[in-house]
């Protein structure tokens, strides 16, 4: 299993996370066209690579952050900018 | 220990001076139905042999009988039945007292299998014989299956078998160290002391691999390395136990087996470095008649006797390419084997074949010489069994010169390691060199990463993780150089000049691969599905090097250009209830529960939640509702405490309605949506405090929508002034429901005025009841009746519960359960998100309409629903009634026109208030017209009529009941 | 009308009542014990993670420690808070953590919220209460890692739960010399039974026994 580091809690085991998505900007919602609103919605790169990534750490602290994952080898490094 | 009939030990020689046996400890068991004797420390198939016995199996496809191969836990050819475990490994498995060891795989006797005929018909089971022979016509393959069935192999399990109690636990070695012999010692004792905790594994029952059986020398190293290993602390071993597989982060399983009352447990261990420490398999040999019982490893002939004090046959021919095999010729003369002739095949000897009927009875060898025998050792080279490498990412390597695979260290993350005869071959003092510079290196590295790990969280003073632990004191700084193990010489020998079996699991000969590569199979990938080689329980631990050797003969390839086919977990076959532990199964109850249990309720498992479904009669509990009073047990109902100035900012984001204007005191009802516009979750929320809300959730969604909010709040708007804390469970909720819930609720109550202009529709108020402070109460009515819904300090829910019952005796006070409340609400055309919408329901599917406030700020949805509205073709929720009102159309029933599908219901009950049968439905945006006729398809394929109803509620749409 | 009596999701065995709580009232002394201490009065303080509420109570995420009336503060998450004191004393300590909030951190968002209700609590004590827990989470509890006063929020036997390292002085403990190993654990109180019971079964294999609520209990 692998080990996700929670910036607040250090590595934890990933079962104790719930992943939330790719970080994809979220466009204004008043001015979005529908095409632009759906592509937000549904659409995700899926990149093979390191992805910046958001997590929940739902058995732990309870807190939302971002880190980075290669998505080939599930290496994981955190980020400056996690929390 | 008295065995009557037991046969006498013929084969057990005199006290051996590495011997595992305790001859003070005599046991008794049955085999095949017969009384034996042994020794405490025998193995099944030691304490067999020891009695003269050759033959404990047949094989798997042509039911040859078959003997001791490498007397160790791989052994093909001794797995057995003891009592109602089958697939027992009879040559690692001991002999407990009384045990009731039998055959498997063989009918109606092991002597007499009637199934050996298709040893017969061999020519004609070659490799790919079942998927060419059965395949046409399909339509019979019913009838080949049930045939074919009983030819499969395998013991039998009972289906009366007492229950075990399977364990397992989770550890944190700095360093995991995987085989416990020479090298796994050496590199346990350097970790432990540069400061690690280590885990010493290891699949035998006593520490110390080969030394166990390389005499005096060996014997005193070993003596040397267990009192060290023991004197450490840090060093936990266990024994007979196995690491199965090595996945992400170095998380590695562990089954231990043999603990007392512990069936086996399953560790999970999450280590900072591991050491690859298996040692080296000795390889089979393949010739015709290689299978007989008879034919056996130089390691297995040693390990019987230094071991077991058992000698392993009268006559023996020996075949040996190195020093294991003239260690062995040496071993047997010792112990009192007449040795017929010792072929050395660094000199060119060579066996032709092994001649006998059930047993080996003669050798034929390359110098046309032929000699009688019983037992034929092998000695022919080894195979590194690189599973936990090669599950880390490792490719292993040809070695001409060696003669076997070598892990390719480029190839290895940093937190794995190979130590030892994997690694290379040497004296024993070089291995053990390697061993200990593996172990402080892997110290060093576990250390490191420990540190870095500590570095990345952050929390002052927060420490718990679940990473790989910290060392305290001082492993090195500096990486340690790990001396370089050479690659030994060794002849290339895997077959001989005839065909025999390659892998004796599976009963795969060199001439099924050759069929397999003529048929095209020729890759070692194809080669082995095509005829399963590698794929039986050894899973290619004996028989992949042999495999990819003849494959590349074939094929005219070298073994480097052919390759392994790929080693994955587990390492060793593993049982079901190993995997399945103890199972968690989360539980949640409420405050009341005890009276429901006491009271009969029906249970219902709702998530988690065990809630009270009924007490008997669930439409007497709704009538009881529309006419006086009851309550219901509504604790799962989630529940959010919500503080702060920005508290109705949130709201106004989350809910598709608008909460700028709530009063102090007031309640409102919201609906969530999902950025898509589905329907997500709804409930009611009431103002507490000036700055104080509590939000109350669908039972099933408490969880989602906290996650939710928290999402908002702390990636969106970090700026907002909220705090936000679940607090389902800190309150015990109960629902009053009927005419006469305000007279029931104004006996215990006090401090709340509850008269309709103090207390009316869609408010809250918070006071005493039955006694007990701070109990928040909210006029609502999911009903459709006059309705108060408590939330109570949960430790003192049942005092109020049973508070109510007693001071409504006079009113006729009643329960209601799940399913009442559910008759109740589709009565009333309440909607239940999850019931009446899917995961496609946009609001105004919904029956929200009233709700959606398109020109709200942002709020969560927003363009998707103006979008919906826009589009004026989109489902809705419509009440329906069959117009036959006894017809309860089941829950998910299409709505149909000719052909096509209109919609579905979503909820459907006998309504006893009407008397009839009632529903709720999605249906398509032209049919959803109040007085419309629709079509419904029972599941059964009658056509029903029904009528679209003009509001969603069947009783009371205009609301005076709720209101009264 | 009955007694009013507060129950704890634990059902007790040999039931008595203490500040007005039914609770347990065996006495083990075995070497390993689980209690039940729902009585405690609990209440949650949020603020900010760094701010001058959390400088005020002095006590960091991943830490525990009693404050100069016995309270014990748990910093159970980034700006997030649980004290623990005697039964029956919720309303007293809650007065108390509004004080330091209203003195100390005004003009900042804090909540302090009487959970007393809302969780239930346990305590593991004895040599082998390691051991015990290693079955059921997955967090590595040696000393370097979990040492006395560390806190943390984890999966226990597949809940959420917090767990707090809080040694017990010989006193305390079952006669011994010095200090027995001991954790507090919380959790939802719906779980609290479920929490309970496979505590019980994990500690089977060390003779884990069932020990009553003795007041104060902090």
């Amino acid at each position: 299993m692998m080990l996700l580091p929670c910036p607040w809690c250090g590595p934890r085991n990933v079962s104790e996370f719930r992943y939330v998505s790719e970080l994809v900007p979220r466009p204004d919602p008043a001015a979005a066209s529908p095409g632009e609103w759906r592509d937000y919605l549904y659409l995700r790169g899926n990149q093979r690579g390191w992805v910046t990534e958001r997590w929940y750490h739902r058995a732990g602290c309870g807190q939302y952050f971002l880190v980075d994952r290669e998505t080939a080898t599930d290496q994981t490094r955190p980020r400056q900018d996690a929390r | 220990m008295t065995a009557p009939g037991a046969p006498p030990a013929r084969m057990r020689l005199g006290p051996q001076p590495g011997e595992v046996i305790d001859r003070s400890a005599p046991l008794s068991f049955r085999w095949n139905a017969r009384p034996y004797l042994a020794f405490g420390g025998d193995t099944i198939i030691s304490a067999l042999a020891a009695a003269g016995e050759r033959v404990f199996s047949r094989s798997f496809k042509y039911h040859r009988p078959r003997g001791i191969l490498t007397a160790s836990y791989l052994d093909p050819g001794c797995t057995v039945q003891a009592g109602d475990e089958p697939n027992v490994r009879g040559a690692h498995r001991l002999v407990e007292d009384g045990m009731d060891v039998r055959p498997q795989n063989s009918w109606p006797s092991l002597r007499f299998d009637v199934k050996a005929a298709n040893q017969l018909a061999a020519a004609f089971l070659p490799a790919g014989f079942y998927y060419k022979t059965f395949i046409r016509p399909q339509r019979l393959w019913p009838a080949y299956e049930h045939v074919l069935r009983r030819f499969s192999a395998g013991g039998t399990t009972s289906a009366h078998a007492a229950a075990e109690y399977y364990d397992k636990r989770y550890a944190h070695p700095d360093v995991l160290v995987a085989g416990g012999g020479p090298a796994g010692m050496a590199a346990a004792l350097a970790a432990a002391r540069a400061g690690a905790s280590v885990l010493l594994v290891d699949e035998e029952h006593q520490l110390g691999g080969h030394l166990r059986w390389s005499g005096q020398a060996g014997l005193a190293a070993l003596r040397e390395l267990t009192d060290q290993v023991a004197a450490e602390d840090a060093i936990e071993v266990m024994t007979n136990s196995v690491v199965l597989g090595r996945y992400d982060g170095n998380w590695l399983a562990v089954v231990q087996r043999g603990l007392p009352g512990v069936t086996e447990r399953l560790i999970k261990a999450r280590a900072g470095v591991l050491v690859a420490a298996p040692g080296l398999i000795e390889r089979p040999y393949v010739f015709a008649g290689n299978d007989l019982p008879g034919v056996m490893l130089s390691t297995a002939a040693r390990r019987l006797i230094a071991l077991h004090a058992v000698r392993p046959g009268d006559r023996a021919v020996v075949l040996t390419a190195n020093a294991s095999g003239d260690a062995a010729a040496a071993d047997l003369t010792r112990a009192g084997v007449e040795v017929a002739h010792v072929a050395d095949a660094r000199r060119g000897g060579d066996v032709v074949r092994a001649h006998g009927r059930g047993a080996l009875r003669a050798v034929e060898l390359a110098d046309g010489s032929r000699h009688d025998c019983d037992l034929l050792v092998t000695a022919t080279g080894w195979t590194a069994p690189m599973s936990l490498l090669t599950m880390a990412g490792d490719r292993p390597v040809y070695s001409q010169r060696a003669a076997r695979f070598f892990p390719d260290p480029q190839r290895l993350p940093g937190d794995v390691l190979p130590a030892g005869g994997i690694a290379g071959d040497g004296s024993l003092d070089e291995l053990v060199a390697h061993a200990t510079a593996v172990g402080a290196e892997a110290a060093r590295r576990a250390s490191a990463a420990s540190q870095a790990a500590a570095g990345h969280s952050a929390g002052a003073g927060h420490s718990a993780g679940a990473a790989a632990p910290g060392i305290s004191s001082g492993p090195a700084r500096e990486p340690v150089a790990i001396p370089e193990l050479p690659a030994g010489e060794h002849p290339e020998l895997f077959r001989g000049r005839t065909h025999g079996f390659v892998d004796l699991g599976e009963d795969v000969s060199s001439k099924d691969l050759q069929t397999a590569v003529q048929e095209g199979y020729d890759s070692a990938e194809l080669a082995k599905r095509y005829t399963t080689a590698t794929m039986g329980p050894t899973q290619g631990k004996l028989e992949v090097v042999n495999v990819v050797a003849i494959l590349a003969g074939l094929t005219g390839r070298t073994i480097a250009q052919t390759g392994t086919t790929t080693w994955r977990p587990p390492y060793a076959p593993v049982t079901l209830g190993a995997l399945a532990g103890r199972i968690f199964e989360p539980v949640r109850y409420s405050p009341m529960q005890p009276w429901h249990e006491q009271h009969g309720a029906t249970p219902l498992v709702a998530g988690a939640w065990i809630r009270p479904d009924h007490y008997g009669d669930p439409a007497a509990e709704a009538r009881r509702v529309r006419e006086s009073v009851a309550i219901i047990d509504v604790t799962p109902i989630g529940k959010l405490d919500l503080r702060g100035p920005d508290v109705p900012k949130l709201l106004n984001l989350l809910y598709v309605n608008k909460w700028s204007k709530l009063g102090v005191g007031r309640v409102r009802y919201g609906a969530m949506c999902a950025e898509d516009g589905v329907v997500l979750d709804d409930g009611v929320t009431g103002r507490l405090g000036e700055e104080h809300y509590l939000m109350s959730t669908t039972s099933s969604g408490a969880e989602t929508v906290a996650e939710w909010a928290e999402n908002w709040l702390q990636t969106a708007h970090p700026d907002w002034q909220v705090h936000l804390t679940p607090v389902t469970t800190a309150f015990a909720s109960m629902n009053i429901a009927g005419p006469r819930s305000r007279e029931l609720l104004s006996r215990v109550a006090s401090g709340v005025g509850l008269s309709p202009e103090a207390f009316g529709y869609m408010q809250v108020r918070t006071g005493e009841v039955a006694g007990v402070a701070d109990c928040v109460m909210w006029r609502i009515g999911f009903t459709g009746e006059l309705s108060y819904e408590l939330h109570v300090p949960a430790s003192y829910g049942l005092h109020v519960w049973e508070a109510l019952l007693a001071a409504g005796e006079d009113l006729g006070v009643g329960v209601f359960g799940v399913e009442a409340q559910r008759i109740l609400r589709l009565e009333k055309g309440h909607l239940i998100v999850g019931q009446d919408t899917d995961g496609l329901t946009q609001g105004f599917s919904a029956g929200l309409d009233w709700a959606i406030k398109l020109d709200k700020d942002d709020f969560i949805g927003q363009s998707e629903l103006a979008w919906q509205a826009a589009s004026q073709d989109y489902p809705q929720l419509v009440a329906l009634q069959p117009a036959d009102g006894s017809v309860v159309p089941p829950e998910g029933s299409q709505i149909v026109q000719g052909t096509a599908i209109e919609g579905r219901i979503t909820s459907s009950r006998m309504s006893p208030a009407l008397g009839r049968s009632i529903c709720l439905a999605q249906l398509s945006a032209g049919l959803a017209v109040p007085g419309t006729q629709v079509t419904v398809l029972l599941p059964g394929g009658q056509r029903v009529p029904a009528r679209v109803m003009e509001h969603l509620a069947h009783v009371d749409p205009e609301g005076e009941r709720i209101r009264g | 009308m009955a007694e009013l009596l507060a129950r704890s999701p634990v059902t007790p065995a040999s039931p008595v009542v203490a500040d007005g709580w039914e609770v347990s009232g065996l006495r083990s002394s075995a070497s390993l014990t689980l209690a039940d201490l729902t009585p405690l009065a609990k209440v949650a303080v949020r603020a900010r993670p760094a701010g001058a509420m959390a400088s005020a109570l002095g006590v960091p995420f991943g830490r525990a420690a009693r404050d100069a009336a016995g309270a014990l503060l748990i910093g159970s998450g980034p700006g997030e808070w649980l004290a623990l004191g005697p039964a029956g004393q919720e309303a007293a300590l809650r007065g108390r953590l509004e004080q330091t909030a209203a003195s100390a951190a005004a003009g900042e968002l804090v909540t302090v919220l009487d959970l007393t209700h809302g969780r239930a609590l346990l305590r593991l004590t004895g040599a082998q209460a390691a051991a015990t827990l290693a079955k059921v989470c997955g967090i590595d509890l040696a000393d370097s890692r979990v040492p006395p006063g560390a806190a943390f929020r984890s999966s226990v036997a597949k809940l959420v739960a917090d767990v707090v390292r809080d040694d017990l002085t010989s006193s305390d403990a079952t006669g011994g010399e010095g200090q027995a190993r001991s954790y507090l654990l919380h959790c939802e109180r719906s779980y609290g039974q479920y929490l309970f019971d496979a505590l019980l079964d994990a500690g089977a294999e060390f003779g884990i026994a069932v020990d009553g609520f003795r007041a104060p209990g902090i």
